[in-house]
């Protein structure tokens, strides 16, 4: 198949306890094993996956430690080894406001910049 | 004869459906900190909350495949774990009509399905009521 596929996550942080690993980035590292290359466009709420915030705490419950949560910036770096393109919308990293610096590898884009780009690719999915 | 619901400090109504937002997390959270405090809680799910407990689930998820020998527990397994941590002290209902809505029919043996219209009673037998999300 040729050309990439861009996938477009627009809104993050769907259930860290019933998820855990399985998640949109791990669906993310699928397709781009099955669909021959795959570029990601973080936006909304989702580019809070973006910060290289620290590791992701364990949460107690009953006499339990559950140390398997969600973690988007792992998700994202495994994409990222594996040859995906990260890609985050400036204004919306803007508008979160946060300190801390991207997760090294992932792009910034400016607004609509990806979406004039979308004639390149073969197919594009919301995820 | 109607069910007699033990009072408790707190109710939890969790309306908002799991693997959406991070409710789930946050209203477990709040279960075991209110629990650690010295608190009584009962949780009463609604729609697609009813999900959680069903014995189908099974102790753990699914088999990560980047990660083939590490443990996930289900939710199923979790709400399990908080009501033998803290019996006596946490209730688990579920709304029957929304979880047999869902083919949700197989709970955990802790688990009370009550009907809707009963909601009210539980409302009155506790001292404070949260609601978390919409159904």
């Amino acid at each position: 198949m040729d050309g990439r596929v861009l996938a477009i996550i627009e809104r993050g942080y769907r259930g860290a306890l019933e998820k855990q690993f399985f998640d949109e980035l791990y669906l993310a590292t699928e397709l781009h094993r099955q669909l021959g290359g795959l570029d990601i466009l973080l936006r909304g709420s989702a580019v809070g996956y973006a910060v290289d915030a620290g590791p992701v705490p364990a949460v107690r419950l009953g006499n339990r430690t559950v140390d398997t949560l969600t973690d988007p910036r792992a998700g994202l770096k495994t994409l990222l080894a594996a040859g995906v393109g990260v890609l985050v919308e400036e204004p919306d990293i803007a508008t979160l406001g946060a300190a801390r610096p991207l997760v090294e590898g992932v792009r910034l884009t400016a607004a609509g910049e990806t979406a004039a780009r979308w004639i390149d690719y073969r197919m594009v999915v919301f995820l | 004869m109607a069910r007699q619901i033990p009072h408790t400090d707190v109710l939890i109504t969790l309306m908002g459906a799991p693997h959406a937002s991070d409710q789930v997390l946050t209203a477990l959270r709040l279960t075991q900190s209110l629990l650690e405090r010295g608190a009584t809680v009962q949780v009463w799910t609604c729609g697609y909350a009813t999900m959680l407990t069903q014995r189908g689930l099974g102790s753990d998820k699914p088999r990560n495949l980047a990660d083939w020998n590490r443990e996930y527990p289900s939710t199923a397994a979790l709400v399990e774990e908080l009501l033998t941590a803290w019996e006596g002290r946490l209730y688990w209902y579920g709304c029957r009509f929304c979880s047999d809505d869902r083919g949700a029919v197989d709970h955990l043996p802790q688990v009370v399905l009550r009907p809707p219209a009963g909601y009210a009673a539980n409302v009155a037998a506790a001292d404070k009521t949260l609601h978390l999300g919409v159904i």
